[in-house]
């Protein structure tokens, strides 16, 4: 894992190496056990492990959870839609990274 | 302080019923949502409607406003809550969803108290970790090639003596590591809320974006840069200069090369292990013909190439 020392406080840069526990994804996230056991099992989230407690989690993983919260959470919209939404966000950023790659 | 009227925020009349209140939030919502708006203001505007929807969908605090906002009818500017306003109001909060403390306005926070709600859920327990707090950050492309020092102002809720909360400014100097990218996110362990008795504090995460460039555009590591080209650079070849984050770089361009052409420039992307790549995406400028001796040479490259069509692909 990356990490720089510097004002005697460590910083990591979370996509790289980081994995979290089901525990330390609830509280970066600040969602609900449930709810992110919800979202594995509807694909939002594809963590390494079997069991919940084995399940460990990327660091982009925090990214995802934190749209999928502000999904729930402002919009309503329910797991399944939070999936669905999530894909298409993958597909608007993936279409428009490739638009950047050309004039 | 400015009064916010969050029946025009929402676009609502006054005697608006809770449906309608609901209805206009979820599509000013949907617009405005920062992750999906292509808005400018999107994140802005996205706060003052969670503000204002938080008060009009909550009766307590709707009643509340309202007996305010009869005060202030017509009149426009400066605002101050009355002394002893919010007698007889008691705010349940809605517990920990929704919107960050540091979120609200300043008129928010004089009607309903400054971080009320983060802090209401947290007396319960005498031993709870701190929250975790996320921010942005907004860096240069050149930031991510060199590494640089930011300073960084929270606010932060803490309980005073009397245990109330109160929001605190902090400012954080940290160090952008050299080859971040776009979207990551670094976390700094110990340094979002503070815990309540023994339990540790949460962490701060901030996540990375870029400012837009006049000349690059990012993709993950890779960078591209666009490189105009003269129509004789492009038909026999040349060594140009291509800008780059890290300076000035030479490309030999092969004879023959097309418009979207991209060159490769390896290692010379975002630094890292790998270190993304710079294309540079060749388009043709083509030279006015403003003097005879351009339009003679136009007609002669004309003459030279009798079988060219520029439009061959458009046929069947």
């Amino acid at each position: 894992m990356m990490s720089i020392m510097n004002h005697d406080h460590t910083i990591d840069i979370v996509e790289e190496e980081l994995q979290l526990t089901l525990d330390q994804l609830c509280r970066a996230c600040r969602a609900h056990e449930e709810l992110v056991r919800v979202w594995v099992v509807e694909g939002v989230l594809t963590p390494i492990g079997a069991a919940p407690h084995e399940w460990r989690f990327t660091g982009a993983s925090l990214r995802r959870a934190r749209l999928a919260l502000t999904l729930t959470r402002e919009l309503e919209i329910n797991a399944p839609g939070v999936a669905l939404a999530l894909d298409l966000m993958d597909e608007i950023a993936a279409l428009k990274a490739r638009l950047r790659t050309v004039t | 302080m400015k009064f916010q009227d969050y029946y025009q925020t929402l676009g609502v009349a006054r005697d608006a019923s809770p449906e309608d209140i609901k209805r206009a939030y979820r599509k000013l919502a949907r617009k405005y949502h920062p992750d999906v708006s292509k808005e400018p203001d999107a994140e802005a505007r996205f706060k003052q409607i969670g503000e204002a929807s938080e008060v009009l969908q909550d009766p307590e605090k709707r009643a509340a406003y309202d007996a305010v906002g009869a005060q202030q009818a017509g009149g426009s500017g400066d605002f101050q809550p009355p002394p002893g306003w919010d007698t007889g109001f008691e705010f349940s909060g809605r517990g920990d969803e929704g919107f960050d403390a540091q979120d609200h306005s300043d008129f928010f926070e004089a009607l309903f108290g400054r971080a009320a709600r983060g802090m209401g859920a947290q007396r319960r327990a005498m031993h709870m970790p701190g929250q975790d707090h996320h921010a942005k950050v907004l860096i240069d492309l050149e930031d991510a090639y060199r590494g640089a020092q930011r300073s960084i102002s929270l606010r932060v809720p803490v309980l005073d003596a009397e245990g109330r909360g109160v929001l605190q400014e902090r400012t954080l100097a940290i160090n952008i590591p050299k080859g971040i990218r776009e979207g990551q996110h670094l976390r700094l362990a110990g340094q979002g809320g503070p815990g309540l008795g023994d339990a540790p504090a949460g962490d701060l995460f901030l996540e990375i974006e870029f400012n837009t460039h006049r000349l690059y555009r990012v993709v993950g590591r890779d960078v591209y840069v666009d490189l105009p080209l003269a129509p004789w650079e492009a038909a026999l070849g040349a060594s140009v200069a291509v800008p780059t984050p890290d300076g000035e770089v030479e490309l030999t361009i092969p004879p023959g090369s097309a418009a979207g052409r991209k060159l490769r420039l390896k290692g010379k992307g975002i630094p890292g292990s790998p270190a993304g790549d710079l294309y540079a995406v060749l388009t043709i400028a083509l030279p006015p013909a403003g003097s005879d001796m351009a339009k003679h040479a136009y007609a002669a490259l004309k003459a030279a190439a009798p079988d060219f069509d520029p439009r061959a692909s458009l046929k069947g």
